[in-house]
């Protein structure tokens, strides 16, 4: 664990803390459960977002492909009884799809990545609406999928299974960022990406994998959502989702800049965010505020954090600076 | 025997001439400056040297055998690295990842092949040790000065076996005191029989380490001549156009 991450645990425990001190139901198996579930639901995709953040882009899309996908996806095991494995495949092929068209844009074509996908938010969210005609997508009345519900929606020992996915995901991620060949090039491309290319490193392929990354986890999570929420309003459903991505990323250490992140950070990163969200629902502060409560701990935590490294700085140089004088 | 050696080396952007028959010989271990005006072709010599671009005209030797590159990679492999200014490092990583960088060892745990850091911390400090340079494998490249940074660029070169380092403008960018390592390293380099072109302006630092000085002008090789036989007021002119050729 970095010392970024150590620090984000710690603020977890402590607002955890606040939290319980004033509304003890925070700790309850039903809280927990549900919240457990939030985060299952929202780390999934924070943590795709966290790798195209590291090579030094942003995927604002993500919000509307949860939206598109999860339309088609309720369509097609609801309306036109697909087989849901055959669905399922499908939409992460859709995802591999979109995240290689992003990709290919933005290397081959030398767009931006904001722009690019500014452009996919716009015509993903359209074509979900102008397919569903503006009518919330759901299943049949009566409908059940007893091992795709136990996939999604089930739980073993109150623990939601899609909590255990987005671990399972995340680990998986974590040996890719962390141990293996293709996990260095990320950071060294974020960074620098000319060195990279000097190198020999191939950056298109290592840029177009992390979107494709990052889209192949929307298209899992909007499986999750739509199995969650039952029915996909489309044009509300997954709405600001992008953001909620980029901040648990941001607030789990991942740099605009490119090349610095990890794993553990993004999920701890998610896992504040919902923690915030919980905080304002027990603590009765009108839902209404909600947006503005986590903006302003974001703010602070990020702000916070600056400061801190700037200390940790200056008491390293200071340390050196007395190691020469010794000397 | 030449390590490397241009005949008749031709360059030219359509109406342009880069490079005009620039022929140039260098042994094992030999440390080149190559010095001269802005526009004077160095850049275009050393992207030829490095695989970048083909020269239109003329023939490049690699240990007397005739080679013909068409990237830079192929340029690599026989033996030819490039120590860009500041560009081929990444200050968010490590020196040890640095220099393994593009080509890290890896070792399989089942079916996954992960990064193996244990043995790039040591290879690398091996080459640190090599090069005399108090790098350290584990620290981050963004808290190194500037001549610890080359050095890691160096050891770059070290691991690939290279037998021609071109380095452009090494000395560019450093306080004096770092200049005197990377100075040093360029020396370490030459030491271990590795030839070294250096790109620089600046003139006491080519002096204090090359061989030999090679002044380009307008495209066209107008001397190539013992560092000791020579002087910097001599080089000057050389580059200006004050003295024709030498």
């Amino acid at each position: 664990m970095q010392k970024k991450d150590i620090g984000l645990a710690v603020l977890i425990i402590v607002v955890g803390i606040i939290v319980y001190m004033r509304n003890p139901l925070f700790l309850s198996p039903i809280n927990l459960g549900n919240t457990a579930n939030l985060i299952g639901l929202f780390g999934l995709f924070a943590i795709g977002q966290g790798f195209v953040i590291m090579t030094g882009g942003i995927d604002l899309s993500v919000g509307s492909v949860i939206a598109l996908l999860g339309v088609l996806f309720v369509d097609m095991v609801g309306k036109f009884g697909v087989p849901w494995p055959l669905a399922v495949a499908l939409m992460i092929v859709l995802g591999v799809v979109i995240g290689l068209a992003h990709g290919v844009l933005i290397t081959r074509f030398k767009l931006q990545p904001f722009v690019v996908t500014l452009c996919g938010l716009l015509i993903y969210r359209g074509i979900a609406r102008g397919y569903t005609a503006e009518s919330t997508a759901g299943f049949p009345f009566g409908s059940s999928y007893p091992q795709l519900e136990w996939l999604t929606i089930g739980r073993s020992f109150g623990v939601p299974h899609s909590f255990v996915a987005m671990l399972i995901v995340a680990a998986i991620m974590w040996v890719v960022l962390h141990h293996t060949v293709f996990g260095r090039h990320l950071c060294a491309v974020g960074k620098n990406e000319e060195a990279a290319r000097f190198s020999g490193i191939n950056t298109r392929f290592v840029t177009i994998a992390a979107y494709v990354i990052c889209a192949v986890l929307a298209s899992i999570a909007a499986i999750y959502f739509a199995m969650f929420t039952k029915s996909v309003q489309p044009s509300s459903h997954g709405n600001f989702y992008e953001l909620y991505a980029i901040a648990a990323a941001v607030l789990g250490g991942c740099s605009l800049r490119g090349g610095e992140g990890s794993v553990i950070g993004i999920v701890l990163g998610a896992v504040l965010l919902q923690e915030l969200q919980n905080l304002v629902n027990l603590l009765g502060i009108p839902s209404s505020l909600n947006f503005a409560v986590m903006g302003a701990v974001i703010l602070l935590g990020v702000l916070a954090d600056q400061q801190f490294a700037a200390y940790r700085n200056r008491k390293n140089t200071e340390r050196a600076l007395g190691l020469l004088q010794k000397s | 025997m030449n390590v490397l050696e241009l005949k008749n080396i031709s360059k030219s952007y359509g109406a342009i001439q880069a490079l005009r028959d620039v022929s140039l010989a260098i042994e094992p271990g030999e440390v080149v400056g190559l010095m001269g005006d802005n526009g004077a072709g160095k850049s275009t010599l050393v992207k030829v040297i490095a695989g970048n671009f083909a020269p239109s005209s003329g023939d490049i030797l690699i240990s007397d055998q005739k080679t013909v590159f068409h990237k830079p990679l192929d340029a690599q492999k026989a033996g030819i690295e490039v120590v860009y200014q500041d560009l081929a490092i990444c200050n968010n990583m490590t020196a040890a990842s640095n220099v393994f960088l593009g080509r890290e060892p890896t070792r399989k745990i089942g079916p996954i092949k992960i990064v193996d850091y244990a043995f790039m911390r040591k290879r690398s400090a091996e080459l640190f040790a090599r090069l005399k340079s108090e790098t350290r494998p584990r620290d981050l490249v963004h808290r190194m000065s500037g001549g610890q940074r080359q050095a890691v660029a160096i050891a770059r070169t070290l691991l690939s076996d290279a037998k021609i380092v071109l380095m452009d403008e090494p000395t560019a960018a450093i306080s004096v005191r770092q200049v005197a390592e990377v100075l040093n390293l360029i020396r370490q380099l030459s030491d271990h029989g590795i030839a070294v072109v250096l790109i620089s302006h600046r003139m006491p630092d080519v002096f204090e380490v090359a061989h030999k000085v090679v002044v380009l002008r307008r495209g066209e090789l107008v001397a190539d001549k013992k560092a000791s036989d020579s002087s910097p007021e001599e080089i000057t002119g050389l580059i200006t156009g004050a003295i024709e050729t030498a």
